[in-house]
């Protein structure tokens, strides 16, 4: 093969595509192994390649909040406490202290070992666990005032494995302390076998084409991706903005909730981004302070999402982003014993807002509103014991959130979830939650006229109904954006809010945003998670998708005349004289 | 004499077996708004070609085997009947939600793909059945016939029914069916249990809308091809191909229409599974055209079916979860694009020349480089002989193109086309790595089968990429659907979806539902053929650990269970399987069949010899200078195909052409063998 000291851009192209394709392949055979339903059906995991210097390499196929800081800092700690490297060695990382997003994402290491005994590269397969042995039956538990309460164990690369063989001491802590234990250990099982997989296809890899040419690939290929990073940089504006978003008030929070800030500095001349998150609240007596690897990566999200896609991620290229974090601050400064434990989701996807606002602002062309928050009941924790076989049974819902925020180039991804997952997760299927699950989901539609109106418009909110069948059964969850909800953009407007409540005998009441929901038969669940935020002036909204909207029902012909200055006939048809005259002289009602 | 065609978006491909048992391939252009008459103008040069008219011709022929795109090109262009979608109160947007998934977690500007039924013409029906199968809301039947009037007055042309838990409990949907037809007699309908008997409510909605909405045009399409056929002599049996390797009679097929959406593409592993000589062992089928390079595989001499074949692009097109032969279509064919970014890095494809203006070399105003001209300029393909000299190839223009990535990446001429081919050939081999991983084979004990025109200017390279210790180009090989159409089974299958775990097993009640599966298969194949020796069954279970969420599929030996012995050979298979598709097992989990299925193959026909007929014409070519990827620069000597001795063995460097293709061969040894097919050793 055609080979040059440094390696050309047709041979970086080759390598890279077979470094994607060995993480690809890792987290495929995870999702189809997994056991429990958050990882087999909701494929919440991500898949990484590491240069031995913890540079990240790939992760292709992977959730953002998992993988654009966090494998680093992890591989950095596992080498600090190992420094000694055996091939045969596999680690269990899960500690927000040294790296990890929270503590239920386990993580797996696995230093690749040349035959002479020199550390290559490191594979890492992150898993968010059905469970984790908090103190409560949930793995986003915002009651938690600090990492004791929360209760989970703390693994900071902790050994596992050894000559390929498993350390069965830390199985059996595990299964003394994880509920369900079958199901973590079923997991556990499948990502051993993940990353051992990556391992052998790197090995293999080496020996194919030398591990000299494979260092030269890693210094290339992060030299691509800060080039790239560099010259879209070079193409910005000189320029400063900030921008803000507020978590609900929970309990724990100052009472008007947590508002994020973030200021963006664009330095072309530099050829670099600055996101400023120094100026947050020290942390909190809860749950929902963000780690330092979820603080850096939802800057970084905020950053990639605004600059379009077609800039690799790698080291190379998210070395040009410096982000400011200050010590004690619940924006990534907090330290032992505070607890991180939703760290991925409620704050940090604030945190991607305020940095989506801030570049909107200044950039409009590249602007992007505020998706929607999580997590509303019917994403949360649900656990109880299964009248149909007597077993006890605790997994994530995944019944689906919408939430994809308007840009300026395009109308929402519907199923986006929430700013750190993207759209990468599957939806449960109703038919396998209930296989699964002793419940029934007596509805799940999206909401009329919810959508995030503009020219572009945010994703609607959905609603799901549902109810237990035979036996109590328990949901944990932390649903953010019933006050505060996903702003638009350059006029763009915000999005339906989220809602929970129950419904019993006595007729519906209203819960709080958060907690640990116990549903009898005869009582239902209603919830709502939240849409997606708008992008520009709904009145420059193309009339015809308008009228699709109507006639689909997805918004009413009010919202359509009021809103849109759109007139759709009793016919269904757009009625074009009086479209013209809403928009050049607004409603007159 | 059979037929066999294969209409393409671009060429109407016909094999013809003739009495001799020889086959000779002709081509006609497809048109697009009338597509028999692509078929009929191909039937047309064959006359000509037999000495016959086409009445003569066709009143030889006992049997018409017919693929074709006409179906799936009429869901992706959403060209199909208005179809409305009958569903369970609370649940109206299946269709649109779907799995979820993106392709890329950082795209703003791809808008999210629109529901096959818009939410327009989804209609929600009170009535609910439970998981386990009882009527936990009884269906209301004045809601239903108001709604069904209401379809009636809007001119819906087609409905789909999908209602949860059918499955389990087909009641609802069963009662449906007679109300549908009672209020509007004739409008077609599909209910979503007996199409597609599966868990996951969106993949049996998305096959019930598509199935439904196809009734229409597909039965007016093999209404007119019946006819048409007949008008013009043809008095034989018309057998349409499936997505699921075999063929079914054209009036079976407009009631499931479904099963021809990727008729052309699953006849290929049919073929590839022949010329790879592997009723045992595994292949990899490669078939490489213009646009498109699709990939299936055969394993232990068995086509692998998968519920994951997605209509249009992976998550953005339409899952139908139907069981389909698994063949993968990427963009990655021999007009894929050569283009260096900004940041110095070389990119071939998705982005394709197409077959108009196609690669640089056509001369049709082509200025972008493509891996046709990459082959051309190192010496792959000959200029003055492409497809027997029927098109000649600009060099100077290839040239051209290529220049145009050689400087950003900062080399001369050759090596920019040595690393097109490179890298095409890595995206290629990335493509068939996913499905060779997903069908647990091992590339590097696998035959690699080529096909399609453009095959032969990287096969050998994608061979050693892989690791394959053999290559077998067969003679038909750029007319491999219609090849495999010809030696393709009469086949059908019943699945039952019925939970049974390992810790409770019953034999009995395993038995009943495998007897009754296999009865109804056994009816099948007596009515197909007098002699039950020509039928083949087979008997499979999908089953995974107890949790897990996806199943793999398990063959089970042949006869009853009996008891605790055959279980356990059972478990010992499964637990083989995962270690083999995952790299672990878990023997101490119970395992849990969810569903069982026997199929049946009936032999159409005594194989014919499955060679081409010889083409009169002479090929003298001299030897030509070719520059392997490696840079290594040889004087290559061209053989002639069909002038090689049979089992006498070559060395390479070397090219073998014929009047379809040209193969290149690095170092390797190659032969031809007596079927025909070029067989190259790694």
């Amino acid at each position: 093969m055609i080979s040059q000291p440094a390696l050309s851009g047709a041979r970086l192209a080759v390598l890279r595509s077979r470094m994607d394709g060995i993480s690809r392949k890792m987290s495929k055979a995870l999702t189809r192994a997994g056991r429990s339903g958050v990882l087999n059906r909701a494929k919440d995991l991500s898949c990484a390649i590491l240069s031995p210097e913890c540079a990240l390499l790939s992760a292709a196929d992977s959730l953002p909040i998992h993988v654009l800081s966090g494998p680093d800092l992890m591989a950095r700690s596992m080498l600090d406490a190992h420094p000694e490297l055996r091939r045969g060695d596999a680690f269990l990382h899960n500690c927000p202290y040294t790296g990890c997003s929270h503590a239920a994402d386990h993580t797996i290491l696995v230093p690749v070992i040349d035959d002479e005994g020199r550390h290559r590269f490191t594979v890492l397969v992150k898993a968010h666990q059905a469970d984790i042995g908090d103190s409560a039956p949930t793995t986003y538990f915002a009651g938690a005032r600090d990492v004791y309460e929360e209760g989970a164990l703390i693994f900071p690369a902790v050994q596992v494995q050894r000559d390929y063989r498993i350390i069965d001491d830390i199985v059996r802590m595990c299964r003394a302390r994880i509920r369900v234990p079958d199901q973590w250990y079923g997991d556990f099982l499948a990502m051993i076998g993940a990353a051992r997989c990556g391992e052998q296809e790197l090995l293999d890899l080496g020996a194919e084409v030398g591990w000299d040419v494979l260092d030269a690939f890693s210094q290339g290929w992060l030299a691509y991706g800060e080039r790239q990073m560099r010259d879209r940089i070079a193409g910005l504006p000189a320029l400063t903005a900030s921008g803000s978003s507020r978590h609900d008030p929970m309990p724990g929070t100052p009472a008007d909730g947590v508002e994020v800030r973030a200021t963006v500095r664009i330095d072309p001349g530099a050829h670099r981004i600055i996101v400023d998150l120094t100026d947050n609240i020290d942390v909190l007596p809860c749950g929902l302070n963000v780690s330092e690897a979820c603080a850096r990566t939802g800057a970084l999200i905020g950053i990639f999402n605004t600059l379009g896609a077609g800039v690799v991620k790698n080291a190379g290229s998210i070395g040009r982003v410096e982000i400011l974090l200050r010590d004690g601050s619940c924006i990534g400064g907090g330290r032992h014993p505070t607890s991180f434990s939703v760290s991925t989701t409620n704050l940090a996807d604030r945190i991607v807002a305020a940095v989506q606002i801030a570049v909107s602002e200044v950039l409009p062309e590249m602007a992007l509103a505020e998706t929607g928050a999580v997590n509303p009941p019917h994403k949360g924790v649900v656990s109880g014991i299964d009248p149909r076989d007597g077993r006890a049974f605790i997994n994530q819902l995944f019944l689906g959130s919408t939430g994809g925020a308007a840009s300026a180039r395009a109308d929402a991804w519907l199923t986006y979830s929430h700013a750190g997952n993207a759209g990468m997760s599957f939806v449960d299927s109703i038919e396998m939650v209930e296989m699964h699950h002793p419940l029934r989901v007596l509805r799940r539609e999206l909401v009329p006229d919810s959508e995030g109106a503009g020219e572009h418009t945010g994703a609607p909110a959905l609603t799901v109904e549902l109810e237990p069948i035979g036996a109590e059964i328990e949901i944990a969850y932390v649903s953010d954006g019933t006050i505060n909800r996903a702003q638009g953009v350059c006029g763009g407007a915000a999005a339906g809010a989220a809602a929970q409540a129950k419904r019993t005998q006595a007729g519906v009441v209203d819960l709080p945003p958060f907690g640990h929901l116990r549903l009898r038969p005869g009582e239902a669940l209603l919830s709502v998670g939240t849409g997606g935020g708008g992008f520009g002036d709904p009145r420059r909204r193309d009339p015809a998708k308008v009228c699709e909207d109507v006639r689909d029902r997805r918004i009413s012909r009010q919202r359509a005349w009021l809103t849109y200055g759109v007139a759709i006939g009793e016919d269904g048809a757009i009625d074009a004289r009086a479209t013209t005259e809403l928009r050049t002289k607004g409603p007159s009602e | 004499m059979r037929f066999a065609t294969d209409t393409g978006g671009t060429f109407t491909d016909l094999v013809v077996e003739g009495d001799d048992g020889l086959w000779r391939a002709f081509k006609a252009s497809t048109v697009a708004e009338d597509p028999v008459r692509g078929v009929l103008d191909a039937l047309r040069l064959a006359a000509g070609d037999y000495g016959l008219t086409l009445r003569d011709l066709l009143q030889r022929g006992d049997t018409f085997i017919h693929a074709t795109t006409h179906a799936i090109n009429a869901v992706l262009t959403g060209t199909v009947a208005r179809t409305a979608l009958l569903t369970t109160q609370g649940h109206p947007d299946i269709l649109l939600l779907r799995e979820g998934g993106r392709p890329d977690p950082f795209d703003f500007s791809t808008g999210f793909p629109k529901p096959y039924v818009a939410r327009r013409d989804v209609w929600e029906l009170p009535g609910r059945i439970d998981a386990d199968g009882s009527v936990f809301a009884p269906l209301d039947e004045e809601r239903v016939i108001a709604i069904l009037d209401e379809l009636a007055e809007q001119r819906v042309e087609a409905i789909a029914v999908c209602l949860l838990w059918s499955i389990v409990n087909p009641a609802h949907e069963l009662r449906l069916g007679e109300l549908i037809e009672a209020r509007l007699p004739g409008i077609p309908y599909t209910l979503s249990h007996q199409l597609n008997p599966i868990p996951r409510e969106y993949r049996r909605a998305s096959a019930a809308s598509i199935d439904a909405s196809l009734k229409p045009m597909m039965g007016r399409y093999l209404g007119s091809l019946t006819r048409r056929l007949a008008d013009a002599g043809f008095g034989g049996r018309v057998l349409m191909v499936t997505s699921q390797g075999g063929v079914m009679d054209a009036g079976a097929l407009a009631k499931a229409p479904i099963h021809v959406l990727n008729s052309g593409p699953s006849m290929a592993p049919v073929a590839g599974r022949h010329f790879a000589g592997a009723m045992a062992g595994d292949a990899i089928v490669a078939d490489t055209g213009g646009t498109t390079f699709d990939i299936s595989v055969v394993r232990d001499g068995r086509l692998p079916l998968t519920r994951e074949l997605w209509v249009g692009p992976p998550i953005v097109g339409h899952l139908t979860g139907f069981p389909s032969v698994d063949v993968r279509s990427v963009g990655a064919g021999g007009g894929s694009i050569g283009r260096v970014d900004r940041g110095g890095i070389l990119h071939v494809g998705p982005q394709s020349a197409g077959a108009w203006p196609g690669p640089a070399c056509y001369g049709r105003g082509g200025t972008e480089p493509t891996l046709t001209d990459a082959a051309l300029v190192l010496g792959y393909l000959d200029p003055a002989f492409f497809l027997g000299g029927t098109m000649p190839l600009d060099v100077t223009a290839s040239e051209r193109a290529l220049a145009t990535i050689a400087t950003p990446l900062g080399v001369d001429v050759t090596a920019a086309a040595a690393a097109v081919v490179e890298l095409a050939t890595e995206t290629m081999a990335q493509a068939i790595l996913q499905i060779t991983e997903e069908q647990g084979i091992d590339p590097e004990r696998a035959t690699l089968v080529g096909g399609g025109g453009a095959a032969g200017m990287n096969l050998i390279f994608i061979g050693r990429r892989l690791g394959c210790p053999r290559i077998i180009v067969p003679e038909a090989g750029s007319t491999l659907s219609a090849a495999g159409a010809l030696m393709s089974d009469l086949v059908t299958e019943r699945r039952a979806t019925a939970r049974m775990s390992t810790v409770d097993f019953s034999p009995a009640a395993a038995n009943d539902v495998l007897d009754r599966l296999q009865e109804e298969c056994a009816a099948f194949a007596a009515a197909q053929t007098g002699d039950p020796a020509e039928a083949d069954f087979v008997r499979t279970v999908e089953a995974r650990y107890a949790d897990q969420a996806w199943e793999i599929e398990v063959m089970l030996p042949a006869g009853r269970l009996e008891g605790p012995a055959d279980v356990a050979r059972f478990r010992q298979a499964f637990d083989a399987e995962h270690q083999r598709l995952y790299g672990f097992c878990d023997p101490a989990s119970a395992v849990e069949i969810v569903s069982w299925r026997v199929g049946v193959a009936c032999r159409l026909k005594n194989a014919g010899a499955r060679r081409l007929a010889e083409i009169p014409g002479r090929l003298d070519r001299p030897a030509r200078a070719i520059t392997l990827p490696n840079g290594e620069r040889h004087d290559a000597p061209v053989h002639r195909w069909s002038d090689m001795p049979v089992q006498e063995i070559f060395s390479g460097p070397a090219v073998v052409e014929s009047f379809f293709t040209s193969v290149v061969i690095d170092h390797a040894q190659f032969h031809r063998a007596a079927d025909g097919s070029l067989v190259i050793d790694l």
